[in-house]
């Protein structure tokens, strides 16, 4: 299908012919992973432009579908007949609000941008795990929970006001922008919607455009800049910061584990905390796979079971002292064993920049094979979150002893959000893409984890999206998919906003 | 290695997007955090290192007919190589061999562009990439005292480059370099009208077979010469005899020196003593071929090991731009009496590109100033009254700019600096 001249004519008008294609060449790079190409792909500058283009595939009946950063897949077409809006050249930091702890980005604003102007002011971002390369707009996509997440909470928490562009093509704006044309409020003075514009794990392209938003942002009693030495990939900073502390703590079993993440959550004395296995550690560390391997096998015979990062942020000496004296005590009533690598001054201060500035997820989750998938829990109780994920670690292992997934250790990582107000878990899998068996992994481990959460009622997971999950979960949980449909109906009304990734309107 | 040698580097793109910006663990703030010319000018995901790979991809398996929009894509690209970078910091994968070798492929399938077709001719017919007769190559050393290695011996030869002997405002660089190396007392020639250009940038542009016809020529004449040394200010021609020759096993035991690295040698060993003051203020512009991609070339041969994991026997170890020639020219301006040396943001491994480099200055000037300015914009946001740099083509490109949209910023090449001081 190609798009009609009139339809292209009026998209070019709006953006320029620069600042359109739909040159096969062009087209392809954006189905590099999925296959189905969009018909034209369009670089808006502003919500106007957005608001121009939205209202034209309503009025020609093209779909439309919008993608920031775009690491994740769910920004690529899902078939034929839809133009492809490209929001890089959206990429403003439009305010830091250093009195009231917010700022407002436009889509294309990666996490590293924001935190590195964050902290020349003395504040922080929480950064999605997966990573400082990906849009730092707070419902860019999926859940928004990462590295800080235990200290700077997450995704739907964070957001503050908002400006959206619905299917149909109008201008909503959100919280107190609606009312008061400021950013301070998602949900007040004025509309709220933060219920319909999020979901559980954002519409994913699949219910308009989201062109500005603010997300609320935290205290960084760090340095303005970390002053890095070397050249890549060894870098590491010339000094700690004062106050500053890295440790990972292994356990002798899951339940003291978790046990001691909850005990430093009641305690607010993580900055970070995340349950990583000692191969995402071993990852983080290397700088190619060689290493990877070698700093594996090295951390996998130091540990004495799964285990935690903490990284602690003192705001003072005494608090720095309190913060290490509580850590020593969890350790100790938990039999919590320091991974000596991580505290060994060479090392501590990489892994810590690494982690704060969230650099490394990408040799963590992809540099083994350029590929990756797993199972994504919710965002609950985090001890519930816990046994969830944990419970697919022996699928895991059946599938590694068949030689179907790199054996890279079958602990599931577990965090904790907001100081253990909500914990998450995933279970990740890494495998050779050229193997007809290891392809079909994804689909078991999915399986397995829908089975999982709907029997052993764990809620709603991370990897729920598109029509056949949400169907599938749905009926358990108070026919949900049933409103969410009626949401999508609703808001649009010529199913002009592609939905593959959230939920159709197909009765 | 052919474009399909490189399939699974390409195939192992995850579309992450870091080979658009400078690694993510410098990142300083928004202002200058982009390292991608052509993505940040052209913004279509295509432009980038990841779009690239894609591109090769869809090559191979002859999804793309050859078109003036694949050849205006596969050309707006300076092959500066910091994508490569920035996405090894993270990732076990070759970006930009790939890209190079979509060029390459081009050219031999008979998809090539007018611009860039005239500077081959010139090439084939006069030995240079830079419009100029042979005859004249040698002009830029008349009054000089030094020897012709085509007829005397000498233990360093001194390869001026072809922008340095058309361009008779670098001739003044060239004049000093030998100048100084005589200073020194070193045993320095040169080849005259009998030099011929290098071939790196043919090979930039695809035209690989150029680069090993001029690689030969070459390195029988040095042979000849029995020189044992060969020093050049050029940064393209430094990656060429130093990387590219040795990359196609033509490099023998030649030693190859960036002058800055050869002049920062002598002042350390005391031959060369700057004593008099240069009281400014500048900042250094590294060179993307004589920085992230002057690293030695490292020889492999090997296939991976079947597995889940990327891994190779034996082990191959990428070249990443941990080992370019970044203190050198630094050390250098640092000896120079009253000089301050101040940084831009983006430097070193993920310095951004003057613009002139991959033919673009050839194919899409207005691009190649674009991002020249972009450069000067940050020079200027230092505070220094000069940028200096280390290579003729830079400095052509950024003086262009300027005298085009205008600034009081001044240019030098570090030669220029330690001359003054010395």
């Amino acid at each position: 299908m190609t798009l009609k001249r009139e339809i292209y004519k009026a998209l070019e008008d709006v953006v320029g012919p620069e600042n359109i294609s739909e040159a096969p060449l062009i087209l392809g790079s954006y189905a590099q992973r999925t296959r189905p190409r969009f018909e034209a792909v369009t670089l808006p500058q502003n919500t106007g432009e957005v608001q121009a283009i939205v209202r034209l595939c309503n009025r020609f009946k093209v779909q439309f579908k919008a993608s920031s950063s775009g690491w994740g897949a769910y920004g690529d077409a899902g078939g034929p007949g839809v133009v492809k809006l490209d929001l890089r050249r959206m990429n403003r930091i439009l305010e830091i609000n250093e009195k009231n702890m917010y700022a407002v980005v436009e889509p294309y604003v990666i996490y590293a941008q924001l935190q590195a102007e964050l902290m020349k002011r003395g504040l922080n971002c929480n950064i999605t795990g997966a990573g400082s390369n990906c849009s730092a707009l707070p419902l860019a996509a999926h859940q928004g929970i990462g590295h800080l997440s235990v200290s700077g909470s997450y995704g739907e928490r964070n957001q503050l006001a908002l400006e959206w562009v619905t299917p149909d093509g109008e201008i909503v704006r959100l919280g107190s922008l609606g009312s008061l044309g400021q950013w301070w409020c998602g949900d007040g003075p004025g509309p709220s919607l933060r219920g319909i514009i999020r979901g559980n794990v954002m519409p994913l392209g699949g219910l308009g455009v989201y062109t500005k938003a603010a997300q609320k942002v935290y205290h960084w009693p760090g340095p303005s800049t970390f002053a890095i030495e070397g050249v890549s990939p060894h870098y590491n900073p010339s000094q700690i910061p004062p106050g500053f502390m890295i440790r990972y703590v292994s356990f002798p079993s899951s339940d003291k584990l978790s046990q001691a993440a909850h005990k430093v959550g009641a305690s607010e004395i993580g900055f970070i905390l995340m349950g990583f296995n000692p191969a995402m550690m071993a990852s983080n560390m290397a700088t190619n796979n060689n290493e990877d391997r070698a700093y594996f096998k090295q951390f996998t015979d130091l540990v004495q079971g799964p285990g935690f990062l903490i990284i602690m942020a003192g705001n003072s000496p005494s608090d720095t002292e309190y913060k290490k004296k509580v850590l020593q005590q969890i350790m100790d009533e938990y039999s919590g064993k320091s991974l000596e690598p991580v505290e060994d001054p060479k090392n501590a201060g990489g892994f810590m920049w690494r982690f704060i500035r969230v650099t490394s997820s990408i040799r963590e989750v992809a540099r083994a094979s350029g590929i990756f998938a797993g199972q994504v829990g919710g965002t609950d109780v985090f001890y519930l979150m816990h046994q969830y994920i944990l419970r697919s670690s022996p699928l895991k292992e059946r599938l590694i002893n068949e030689g179907r997934l790199l054996a890279d250790g079958t602990d599931p990582f577990v965090q904790l959000v907001e100081h253990g107000h909500a914990g998450h878990g995933e279970l990740l899998i890494r495998f050779n893409k050229q193997d007809p068996e290891a392809m079909k992994a994804p689909a078991e481990v999915g399986m397995f984890a829908n089975k999982t959460a709907i029997e052993g009622h764990f809620g709603v997971p991370g990897h729920v999206w598109g029509d056949a999950a949400h169907d599938q979960y749905g009926p358990h949980t108070s026919n949900y998919h049933l409103w969410l449909r009626k949401i999508k109906k609703t808001y649009d009304p010529n199913a002009a906003s592609e939905a593959t990734n959230y939920i159709t309107v197909n009765d | 290695m052919a474009l399909e040698d490189y399939r699974s580097d390409m195939e192992m793109c995850c579309r992450c997007s870091i080979c658009k910006f400078v690694p993510l663990e410098k990142l300083k703030e928004i202002q200058h955090s982009y390292v991608c010319p052509s993505i940040a000018r052209y913004n279509f995901h295509t432009y980038a290192g990841g779009g690239r790979m894609g591109m090769g991809i869809a090559m191979l398996e002859k999804e793309l007919e050859y078109d003036g929009k694949l050849l205006e894509v596969v050309y707006n690209c300076q092959m500066c190589g910091a994508c490569d970078i920035s996405c090894k910091y993270a990732m076990d994968m070759e970006v930009l061999e790939p890209i190079n070798e979509i060029r390459i492929k081009c050219v031999e399938d008979g998809h090539t562009v007018p611009a860039l077709d005239g500077v081959i001719n010139s090439l084939r017919k006069q030995g240079t990439m830079v419009p100029g007769a042979k005859a004249r190559r040698g002009e830029w050393a008349k009054g000089l005292d030094v020897k012709d290695i085509t007829r005397q011996k000498a233990k360093v030869i001194y390869h001026a480059g072809c922008r340095v002997c058309y361009d008779e405002d670098m001739w003044r660089v060239a004049k000093a370099t030998v100048t100084l190396l005589h200073k020194a007392g070193i045993d320095v020639g040169i080849a005259g009208e009998n030099e011929s250009c290098c071939g790196g940038r043919a090979y930039q542009m695809g035209y690989k077979e150029e680069l090993l016809n001029q690689a030969k020529q070459n390195m029988e004449l040095i042979k000849k010469s029995g020189a044992e040394i060969l020093v050049t200010g050029c940064a393209d021609c430094y990656c060429a005899f130093k990387v590219l020759y040795d990359k196609f096993g033509l490099k023998d035991d030649l030693e190859v020196l960036h002058t800055t690295e050869y002049l920062a040698r002598l002042i350390k060993e005391g031959k060369l003593k700057p004593t008099k003051k240069v009281e400014t203020k500048v900042t250094y512009h590294d060179p993307c071929h004589l920085g992230r991609l002057g690293e030695p070339y490292i020889h492999w041969e090997g296939k991976p090991v079947p597995g889940h994991i990327r891994i190779f026997g034996p082990p191959k170890e990428f070249r990443r731009g941990t080992y370019g020639i970044y203190e050198p020219p630094r050390d250098v301006l640092k000896s120079v009496p009253g000089l301050e040396l101040v940084e831009m943001d983006r430097i070193k491994e993920y310095a951004w590109c003057c613009g002139a480099g991959g033919g673009v200055k050839e194919t899409n000037p207005e691009f190649a100033r674009w991002t020249a300015r972009e450069r000067i914009d940050e020079a200027e946001s230092t505070g220094a009254e000069a940028i200096v740099t280390a290579c003729p083509g830079c400095e052509r490109n950024f003086k262009d700019t300027i005298k085009e949209n205008g600034s009081s910023l001044k240019v030098y090449d570090v030669v220029e600096l330690l001359e003054k001081a010395t």
